[in-house]
């Protein structure tokens, strides 16, 4: 496994209106999208501040491409790309304008941030609108400029914060192949704070799930799935609800764990695939017709849903999935 | 310093400025009135006779009525106003100018929500703070030497037929320009700036340093007339005192100035 490109332990940050940020501990090894999921408020964005080295932690540690971030914040910052949940560009300046001049900034040079800069804006459909300002654009373009200016210096790492927000279902769908293809093809590591599961579930390889500051949850799905549920979840097509007798027979066998009635049949908990078979053939010695029998892995949705159940339930100091306390 | 980012960020800055009518109204409207329409109208009414100065100068000190009531009679108007009233204006306008300018500098980049991106770029702190005070002081310095130039062309040109000679600039008025009204300026920034970095938005900076700068404004009015007659040397000093006053505001400002601090109140 390669080394991470960043990590942090204890990562905290208070502010006068409360915590932010309570003790975050992860990493993110190359090439990989590490998605940091949870509701507003929930510290993603202090998170992404704190490790590009704009904000500073009142306790923990970093290390973001083998650079103490707030040590060497500016040497950090010249390799990072950030977009940020607003896209923050100057509306007064045209777009192309808004790319050339974080060019200037970060020292590239003037003949070339030009042809750069037009590739990138025309990589995001952005090319025909160059020399417009920015002021009319509608959210999913000025995104699309913002994401362009983000690329600009091709970065080793990237702050995506909320990048499909505003976008249409065209563009959506272009922005997630992008960031897929950059963390896949080019080997760069992203950070994707989002709001979309969806999203997160297409394109990252771990999930952070936050919570008022706190790390509820860190792993990839299935682990994390495996740690919060046992078994495999099986969908029985009855073509009628299953009713109660049925119910309590099956739940008597050896590896079911649960069984709960749904319209056209049942869902039921097994220990493994391997008593899906047995699980059938319960139900047609029980006089049942059995249409479709269907294994499901659980999806990110359901992850996300059931840590945020639980901890809702246990608190930020629960014993909670993938975070070794 | 990295100078290569701090041109950038001032070039943007100075463009953004010149694209925005918010800023250049202000910026232009004040001057104009101040320094073109208002000496274009004493050199007419100079020309017509048509004001009375005598019982006005007797009135003043005497430091004051000796000078103008040594010229010739026709010449007394041009010069108590154009000569010694107007001057405390070619500080006003520095003042003002960049008081607005600096009230856009940190708060408009919070109210237009680009202040996060700037803090995400490889920017030191110290050349963020440099290039702010910069893209403030370049504006207003210029728009009062400018100023000065049309103020000076103007008042010679309709007091011509008056005066038949060129009476502005004097030694001491050039001071006051070039000397007094940079330091005004820095003063002015020294203060806005560092209220632009407390606030949620412009208007709030521009109310917040109005009542700051307000008073530097009327010290200015009541001084500078003295000043002219004061002659060079008091200038020099007087000078040199706004600009040590200005640079210690600045530089502590600039040492003060934290991105962790900008960051947390975004």
């Amino acid at each position: 496994m390669s080394d991470p490109v960043l990590s942090c332990e204890g990562l905290t940050r208070h502010f006068p209106s409360g915590t932010a940020l309570d003790g975050l501990t992860l990493d993110a090894r190359a090439g990989e999208v590490l998605a940091l999921l949870g509701p507003n408020g929930a510290g993603k964005t202090t998170t992404m501040r704190l490790l590009n080295g704009v904000l500073s932690p009142d306790a923990g540690t970093a290390t973001v491409l083998g650079l103490n971030p707030w040590r060497q914040g500016e040497e950090l910052r010249a390799r990072t790309g950030v977009l940020t949940e607003n896209a923050g560009l100057d509306e007064r300046l045209t777009a192309l304008e808004n790319l050339t001049f974080v060019a200037r900034v970060r020292g590239m040079d003037p003949e070339a941030a030009r042809p750069r800069a037009m590739e990138l804006l025309e990589r995001f459909g952005m090319a025909h609108r160059a020399d417009v300002r920015v002021q009319g654009f509608s959210t999913g373009q000025r995104k699309r400029v913002a994401l362009a200016r983000a690329l600009l210096h091709d970065p080793e790492l990237l702050f995506l914060d909320e990048p499909t927000s505003g976008l249409d279902p065209v563009a959506t769908r272009d922005v997630v192949e992008l960031i897929g293809s950059l963390a896949a093809e080019h080997g760069r590591t992203v950070v994707l704070c989002t709001h979309f599961l969806g999203e997160a579930g297409r394109l990252a390889s771990r999930m952070a799930v936050l919570f008022s500051g706190h790390l509820h949850a860190f792993g990839t799905p299935e682990e994390l799935a495996g740690e919060l549920w046992s078994g495999v979840e099986v969908r029985l097509d009855l073509g009628h609800q299953a009713d109660g007798d049925l119910l309590r027979t099956l739940t008597g066998l050896t590896h079911v764990v649960q069984c709960v009635p749904v319209e056209q049949g049942l869902l039921a908990r097994v220990t493994s695939r391997d008593a899906v078979p047995s699980l059938v053939a319960a139900c047609v010695a029980a006089g049942k017709s059995v249409y479709a029998a269907e294994p499901r892995q659980p999806s990110l949705e359901d992850v996300y849903f059931e840590i945020e159940a639980r901890s809702a339930r246990l608190g930020p100091t629960g014993d909670l999935p993938g975070v070794h306390r | 310093m990295n100078w290569t980012v701090i041109r950038a960020l001032l070039a943007r800055d100075l463009g953004m400025i010149r694209r925005s009518r918010a800023l250049m109204l202000p910026m232009l409207f004040l001057p104009t009135l101040l320094l073109v329409v208002l000496p274009a109208a004493i050199g007419l009414s100079a020309r017509e006779r048509t004001l009375d100065v005598e019982t006005f100068v007797n009135m003043l000190p005497e430091s004051i009525a000796e000078p103008v009531l040594s010229a010739p009679p026709e010449e007394r108007l041009i010069i108590l106003v154009l000569g010694y009233m107007v001057a405390p204006l070619f500080l006003i306008v520095p003042l003002m100018v960049s008081s607005v300018l600096a009230a856009d500098t940190f708060a408009g980049e919070k109210e237009r929500k680009t202040l996060e991106t700037l803090l995400h770029l490889p920017v030191s702190d110290r050349d963020l703070y440099v290039a702010k005070l910069l893209s403030t002081f370049v504006p207003s310095t210029a728009v009062a030497w400018v100023g000065f130039v049309v103020f000076c062309v103007v008042s010679n040109v309709v007091c011509w037929p008056v005066m038949g000679r060129v009476f502005i600039p004097t030694r001491t008025w050039m001071l006051v320009i070039f000397w007094l009204a940079p330091a005004v300026a820095a003063l002015g920034l020294g203060v806005m700036v560092r209220v632009s970095l407390r606030v949620e938005n412009t208007q709030e900076a521009q109310q917040l340093g109005g009542a700051v700068v307000l008073p530097m404004v009327v010290v200015a009015v009541g001084q500078t007339t003295g000043l002219l007659l004061a002659g060079p040397v008091v200038t020099v000093v007087v000078g040199l005192v706004v600009w040590l006053i200005a640079g210690t505001l600045n530089w502590r400002g600039m040492r003060a100035y934290r991105r962790n601090t900008m960051a947390a109140r975004l």
